[in-house]
């Protein structure tokens, strides 16, 4: 075995370190078919830092990891100048096929595969009036289900990303994978990547609110930032109860906002404190500073935005998008015992960007073991949320009522983060 | 001979315990607070660096007293107050100017000694931090740049002297290039009673997975790996992987013997296949490479990939590194990749039994190079307690280890026997890394 950090946390020093190495001569178990559907493999695309995973191994828990997952076929929607998934094929020996359902059967009659890979982001898709880019992530989705219904028989499906810019559409996966029982699994890297300092909300802990900051455009994101406050939040006493109501605001409004207390600004200091990343004087000199507090925020962010998500417990919850003022993603929550707990999720930098191995390493345990490691809801009500807060923006910054978001779900109490 | 007022009896003998302070308080408490109480808790550091640039060592250090940083959740601002700076080097980049204007309470003397006395003629601060490292020096034939952490270390001393007090000294990275100043460092802080703290700032940063080695587990061999650059380089990784063995069976044992590869003899070493044909084991080598952030990718088109030994020779024909052995009979070595291989240095070690340990020092290489945080943190410890955080003995034994590679090196990659690193010591059991 290797000592990661779970075992060395739950080890009380050499015991664990006994635990014999598997034997080496055991025959290796066959390897799980697998089909990538994807909108463009183009280098430093999504499809090539997640597909390459499974063809040339990846970095996991101290060993250069094989994948046990076989990749047989693939699909692209569109083959831009830079295109890769010719030379793939060719040279991992795997097959393009011109349609989703070919794809899924290789060629042949009946579903072929032992699990689907769903990577639609990047390309070239139209915009809608929220700005949102419609990746056809529900389309590819619908190809693979109408697979799975007409030959009697489902496959696992992973989902990079938001399920969907479109709520309704997210709720209609999430709907379909349950009536055909098959394990889905979807999201941001940003739950499972490291963490500094490596922590969790305390299993059950009672939260008073918490906050989210977060950089770069939307929806990509955006997304990002709510899906990784929401691996955080799920786990507070009662689980997620849904949402109640989202607003989004921008401008000088943010800022009046925190004056306000609608953000905590105690909560934005401790998520700022986690930051590797200021902007302004430590950009000018390196020096560290106060940001949260030393006037500098506004003259730094030209555009700022802040995501209101009310839980239907209660629970206060924010994105600040701080574009100007740092360049990385930091969580802090404020627990009802008093205490602060804060964090910064950690992306590793291009071109290794080694979180999405820490991805592909559950998306391997989901199709090998049949299991998802962690609940799809989890995306689907961050997508959801992030798609009302977008109307709630084009409709003038207005508070909305979000019934139809009462996404209630458990989270797993076990830690899924780092590798 | 060592002059009586420096025993530890004596008054004056150095910074007060936190514990004595703490004394010094319950006595304050009962006579009413007093301006020597206040006055008490917070240190007066004195600050001597060679430059004070962006990106500096004494600019992230000292600024870290200055402005305060980023600490478990919240804004902190150390409990110290840097009242006195001394930089030799005062370039067009200069920040110590702008530092001492928006910091008054700190001035910059001309001198080190008046750093010391603030322009008095005794002592006059409870601290000192010695930042030897950037600025233009002299290089010697073997490569090494002559920072002059000793010429600084032997100012302070002599204030220390002819003061009849001492404080606790912090020495930024290796002791020095050279080892009979290094443990004429070492002994004159041993023979004055005062707390030396030293070193790196990679054995108290993050690490990925957030893991130390088990404490008194046994080791059998170990390797770190990074991205080169002789000397300056070298000792951060000689120390990150020696915070990890240190922590092994029986504790530190020293180090008995050096070996330095390059050229031919490094490639030959490196498909060798084990220690005993003249390399080290493959398979830490692959534990080192497979946590690092920053593989260079060894193919068009791939982003992340594993790199093969052709690989490794087409991207840093140049690398080198030195084998050790240490006195109880572990094996070390430590690989630099000249060239580009790897971004970030990891340890791995083989432990009796077989089993591996990994891990990544992580390094954020971005506006604030927060890695000095949790030392500078280590270093207000240092500064409150008068006792080093954890032993001064590592650097001691890392810049011997450092000089003794350079050496072998130098002297045409001969094994050198090391009989001056019969260095002991043990760890606390308590990890210092950053993990809050």
């Amino acid at each position: 075995m290797n000592i990661d950090r779970r075992t060395f946390l739950g080890s009380l020093g050499a015991a664990a370190l006994a635990a014999a190495a598997p034997p080496l001569l055991a025959a290796p178990p066959r390897r799980k078919r697998i089909a990538i559907v994807t909108t463009v493999w183009t280098y430093l695309s999504h499809a090539q830092h997640m597909g390459d995973r499974f063809l040339i191994g990846y970095p996991r828990h101290g060993r250069w990891h094989d994948s046990r997952l076989q990749v047989v076929s693939l699909y692209v929607d569109q083959k831009p100048v830079g295109d890769l998934s010719r030379q793939r094929a060719e040279e991992h020996g795997f097959k393009i096929y011109p349609t989703i359902a070919e794809a899924l059967r290789c060629g042949g009659d009946k579903l072929a595969v032992d699990g689907v890979v769903i990577i639609g982001e990047h390309g070239d898709y139209p915009h809608n009036s929220k700005g949102q880019v419609l990746y056809p992530r529900f389309e590819f989705f619908q190809e693979a289900v109408k697979v799975f219904e007409r030959d009697g028989r489902s496959a696992p499906v992973f989902n990079d990303k938001h399920l969907s810019y479109s709520w309704e559409k997210a709720q209609r996966m999430v709907a379909d994978a349950k009536r055909l029982k098959f394990p889905f699994l979807a999201g941001s890297s940003l739950p499972v990547t490291w963490r500094l300092p490596p922590v969790e909300v305390p299993y059950g802990a009672k939260l008073d609110e918490a906050l989210m900051v977060g950089v770069g455009g939307s929806d990509p994101m955006d997304y990002h930032a709510l899906e990784a406050m929401q691996c955080m939040v799920e786990r507070r006493r009662g689980g997620e109860t849904g949402i109640k109501s989202v607003q989004l605001i921008e401008g000088d409004a943010v800022w009046r906002a925190g004056e306000e207390g609608r953000w905590s600004k105690r909560l934005l200091e401790a998520a700022l404190s986690r930051s590797d990343s200021l902007k302004g004087w430590s950009d000018l000199d390196s020096r560290p500073q106060d940001l949260a507090r030393n006037g500098e925020l506004p003259k730094l962010v030209q555009h700022p935005a802040a995501y209101f998500i009310e839980r239907n417990d209660g629970l206060r919850t924010t994105l600040l998008m701080l574009n100007g003022a740092l360049g990385d993603y930091c969580f802090a929550a404020q627990l009802a015992d008093g205490g602060i707990v804060s964090t910064q999720f950690f992306l590793p930098p291009t071109p290794n960007v080694t979180y999405s191995a820490c991805l592909m390493a559950q998306v391997e345990e989901m199709i090998v073991t049949g299991r998802a490691p962690y609940p799809v809801e989890r995306t689907q009500i961050a997508s959801a949320m992030l798609d009302r807060c977008l109307d709630s923006k084009v409709a003038g910054y207005r508070r909305i009522l979000t019934p139809e978001l009462n996404i209630r779900y458990r989270a797993p109490r076990g830690s899924r983060f780092g590798g | 001979m060592i002059p009586s007022r420096f025993d530890a009896k004596s008054p004056n003998a150095s910074f007060p315990t936190r514990r004595a302070f703490l004394k010094g308080l319950a006595a304050a408490a009962v006579l009413g607070p007093s301006a020597w109480a206040a006055e008490r808790r917070r240190p007066k550091i004195a600050a001597l660096t060679t430059i004070y640039h962006k990106y500096s060592h004494s600019q992230h250090i000292i600024d870290r007293f200055l402005e305060g940083y980023g600490w478990e959740g919240g804004h902190y601002r150390p409990a110290v107050d840097v009242v006195s700076l001394y930089v030799e080097q005062v370039g067009d980049n200069d920040l110590s100017r702008e530092r001492a204007r928006r910091h008054p309470g700190m001035k910059i003397y001309p001198a080190i000694a008046e750093a010391l006395t603030l322009g008095g003629s005794n002592l006059a601060v409870d601290g000192v931090l010695l930042i030897g490292e950037h600025g233009k020096y002299p290089v010697n034939e073997k490569g090494q740049m002559l920072y002059p952490r000793y010429e600084y270390f032997q100012q302070i001393v002599e204030v220390y002297r002819r003061s009849g007090r001492a404080a606790p000294v912090f020495n930024d990275k290796h002791l020095s290039w050279n080892w009979d100043f290094a443990k004429k460092m070492y002994d004159t802080a041993k023979e004055l009673g005062f707390g030396l703290m030293a070193g790196s700032s990679l054995p108290v940063t993050w690490r990925q997975p957030s893991i130390d080695l088990p404490f008194g587990v046994r080791v059998e061999e170990a390797m770190g790996i990074w991205n080169g650059g002789m000397d300056g380089g070298d000792i951060h990784v000689i120390e990150a992987m020696q915070s990890i063995l240190e922590r092994r069976r029986g504790g530190e044992t020293g180090v008995r013997a050096v070996e330095a590869f390059r050229g031919e003899r490094f490639w030959q070493a490196m498909t060798a296949g084990s220690w005993k044909a003249g390399g080290w084991d493959p398979r830490l080598l692959e534990a080192a490479l497979s946590r690092s952030n920053q593989l260079s990718p060894a193919k068009p088109t791939y982003s992340n990939v594993f790199p093969s030994l052709d690989d490794l020779r087409r991207l840093a024909p140049n690398s080198y590194a030195y084998r050790f052995e240490y006195a109880d009979g572990l094996k070390a070595s430590i690989v630099q990749f000249e060239g580009s291989v790897v971004g970030d240095c990891n340890v791995a070690a083989r432990l009796k039994g077989g089993d591996y340990f990994s891990v990544l020092f992580y390094l954020p290489y971005y506006s604030m190079r927060n890695f000095f945080s949790p030392q500078v943190h280590h270093i207000e410890t240092l500064f409150q307690t008068g006792k080093s955080p954890y032993p001064v003995e590592r650097t001691l034994l890392t810049t011997g280890m450092t000089a003794a590679g350079i050496e072998s090196l130098y002297q045409q990659q001969h094994r050198l026997e090391t009989p001056h690193l019969a260095i002991r010591y043990r760890p606390a059991r308590q990890s210092t890394f950053w993990r809050t």
